[in-house]
């Protein structure tokens, strides 16, 4: 099985904060990983550093097989252009571009703009009869999936979603979420940031942060772990000495996150 | 849809769908544009102004013959006249008017008499204060001096005799050498006649018509009469008490507090029926309108096969010039200064623009859109701002101008092309300028920074 994504012993330092502490973590091509924790545990971090636009302090994080410390600012933005499709918690539309417009952005710095082909994507996400709507006129729901849709557009191979299901009400997560299932089905790789228990449970494999630690791990499929293994993967680790944390080769399971813990509640 | 099309709708999009921030960027742009186009036009405007106002006190070149005829007195005639004055006008706008000067007698007193053409010289002379009516056939007009010294009144007769002796070179041989000396420190009309031509007709009057040009080029002063002479009430003596001649009609009196006070103005159809000749004439004076005077002058004097003579009356285009670059100086100071103001203006929106951006860009960036691209992208939009601004505000301001012009100089200026044209590319260029800083900070923004929501 080919790593999509390796990170090696990666940490983000600010001053003495660690955002991220020693994360060694694996991530083979088409698989669905969620990383849950509670806000300030480092999952933006860490997904900015695996989508090139932050680097990390130290380690290496490799996207198919390129070293990104190597590479330079245009190169980065190279990266991703082609490789990553990025969905964010508050859309990131540009306001005064229509739904349609808004996708073909995403076109216009990868490659060619092909307004039929942005307008099947918006067909894919349920928004074909919103497409010239500006993102004032859509609703939460419609333009997430007006950035979800610009995600896909470019056939990525790699999703990266930061809450992508933060500012919508359940019926637009569901609608959210059957999108990324068929995205994974079709073999694209993604990676979920999420408080969410439900987003966080639809995918394949689970790793918790706590204050930039790699604190547990879980897989809720187990056909997936097993190929997982025998194509040689290990479970995610840290070099972090810290109490809790997942340092072994053993991974700790930890129970679901809820909402709550958005608010400080229990878990 | 080509990538072109797409950078073109996007660009449409953010001033067209952005409307309130667009229209920001565009008063900026068109308040700079305006002012900067109503100065630069009133720049150009006042001089013209200026120019003409300064010609209407008389002429600022004068052309003399250099060479006599067979009698003395050839002077320079029609044919030359038209060409002088072609060369003249191939340089600008003109004004002339020509003078051919007669030594006459009045009651047997000697005095200056000059052959015009009336509409030239009117229309020449603007500073002339004309108490009557200016001459037609069989009516002159009389200068002040005159006027008082025989206290003849408007309405008076006066008898006007003339004598071909008076007018003959050996009446004035004696005379020669101070003649040119004081013909030389009139603008050219007598310094050219030196011998013959150079009569006391022609330096009295020429003294009188360049009374402006008495320090002119060669700077030296000017003597009314051949100093040979003596003279009494800007009479030269005479005992020969013949008081015959031609009555005519005094038409008006002419006061310019100058020289030209004391000469007699006929038509010259009178002057040819008096003399019982008709010759060219000693003295054109002009009005040039030419940006280059000594230039003209120069290839003027430089057609010696022409035999004239022209000189600046440095008198009337050195202080025109001097008052004219003070202005302009003053003007191009101010247009300096609002184009500093229109920048830091255009510079302080657009950079308001692009921080209210800076999520977009962030976005761009995360999406794979290099430096240069946004770059691109904000430069072309920050020059269809000043494009806008630069076209509304080079109408406004000539709007501005125009008023402008007809309330100070109550008339009013044709638009200028090519300066209004500079003008709307002036304000797209420095509102690209203006907008580098912020830009350049913009696209360097870290796209995980904007994007960060932790």
């Amino acid at each position: 099985m080919d790593m999509l994504l390796e990170l090696d012993h990666i940490s983000k330092i600010y001053g003495d904060l660690h955002a991220v502490d020693d994360l060694s973590l694996t991530v083979p091509q088409g698989e669905w990983l969620a990383i849950v924790g509670s806000s300030g545990s480092g999952k933006t971090t860490l997904m900015n550093m695996i989508g090139c636009m932050d680097t990390p302090s130290k380690g290496s994080v490799k996207l198919e097989g390129r070293k990104l410390e190597d590479l330079n600012a245009g190169q980065l933005a190279d990266v991703r252009k082609n490789l990553i499709g990025l969905v964010f918690q508050k859309f990131y539309l540009v306001p005064h571009l229509t739904a349609v417009e808004n996708v073909m952005v995403a076109q216009y710095y990868h490659s060619v703009v092909d307004e039929k082909q942005a307008l099947e994507a918006l067909e894919k996400v349920g928004l074909k009869d919103r497409a010239h709507h500006l993102p004032g006129q859509l609703s939460g729901g419609e333009q997430q999936r007006v950035c979800v849709a610009r995600a896909l557009i470019n056939e990525p191979k790699l999703i990266l979603a930061d809450e992508p299901t933060g500012n919508l009400d359940e019926k637009n997560e569901k609608i959210v979420l059957d999108l990324f299932r068929q995205l994974h089905e079709q073999g694209t790789t993604i990676i979920v940031v999420t408080h969410d228990a439900l987003v966080a449970s639809c995918a394949e494999r689970e790793i918790m942060l706590n204050h930039g630690v790699l604190v547990g791990e879980k897989w809720n499929d187990e056909k997936a772990r097993e190929a997982y293994e025998a194509a040689g993967g290990k479970p995610a680790s840290t070099g972090a000495q810290v109490e809790g944390a997942q340092t072994g080769e053993t991974a700790i399971g930890f129970a679901d996150p809820t909402k709550a813990a958005k608010t400080g509640g229990e878990e | 849809m080509t990538n072109t099309g797409m950078f073109f709708r996007m660009l449409f999009s953010a001033v067209f769908r952005r409307r309130s921030r667009a229209v920001m960027a565009v008063v900026a742009s068109l308040v700079g544009a305006a002012t900067l186009f109503c100065l630069a036009m009133i720049c150009i405007a006042v001089p013209q102004q200026m120019n003409e106002e300064m010609r209407a006190y008389g002429a600022n070149l004068i052309v003399t013959p250099t060479e006599a005829g067979a009698d003395g007195k050839a002077g320079i005639d029609k044919a030359m006249v038209e060409h002088t004055t072609e060369m003249v006008a191939a340089k600008g706008s003109e004004k002339h008017a020509a003078y051919r000067y007669e030594n006459v007698r009045v009651n047997a007193a000697p005095y200056v008499m000059a052959g015009i053409d009336v509409s030239e010289v009117r229309n020449l002379n603007h500073h002339w204060v004309v108490d009557g009516a200016w001459p037609s056939e069989g009516k002159v007009l009389i200068g002040r001096d005159v006027a008082d010294a025989m206290g003849l009144q408007v309405g008076s007769g006066i008898t006007i005799g003339y004598r071909a002796s008076d007018n003959t070179s050996s009446s004035t041989s004696s005379a020669g050498s101070s003649d040119a000396s004081a013909s030389g420190s009139t603008a050219g009309a007598s310094g050219s006649d030196s011998a013959s031509s150079s009569d006391d007709a022609a330096d009295s009057a020429d003294s009188s018509h360049s009374s402006h040009s008495s320090d002119s080029a060669d700077g030296t002063t000017q003597s009314q009469t051949p100093s040979d002479q003596p003279t009494q009430d800007g009479r030269v003596s005479s005992d020969i008490m013949d008081t015959s001649g031609t009555e005519f009609r005094v038409a008006g009196i002419v006061d310019t507090g100058g020289s030209e006070d004391s000469i007699i103005y006929a038509t010259n159809a009178d002057v040819d029926k008096l003399t019982g000749t008709s010759r060219g004439v000693d003295v054109i004076e002009y009005s040039a309108g030419a940006e280059d005077l000594n230039a003209l002058v120069q290839s003027i004097n430089d057609m010696t096969s022409m035999h004239v003579k022209a000189q600046q009356v440095t008198k009337i285009t050195s202080s025109d010039t001097r008052i004219i670059t003070m202005l302009q100086t003053l003007f191009w100071i101010v247009s300096l200064v609002v184009l500093v103001l229109t920048l830091v203006g255009v510079g302080t929106t657009i950079s308001s623009i692009v921080s209210q951006r800076r999520n977009e860009i962030g976005l761009r960036k995360a999406l794979g859109a290099s430096s240069a691209a946004i770059g691109t992208e904000f430069y072309v939009e920050s020059a269809m701002y000043g494009l806008i601004g630069g076209l509304l505000g080079t109408a406004i301001g000539y709007g501005l101008a125009q008023w402008l012009c007809v309330a100070v100089f109550e008339r009013s200026i044709g638009f200028n092309w090519w300066l209004g044209a500079a003008s709307v590319v002036l304000a797209a260029l420095v509102a690209v300028i203006a907008s580098i800083p912020p830009v350049h900070r913009a696209t360097r923004i870290d796209p995980a920074v904007v994007l960060r929501e932790e």
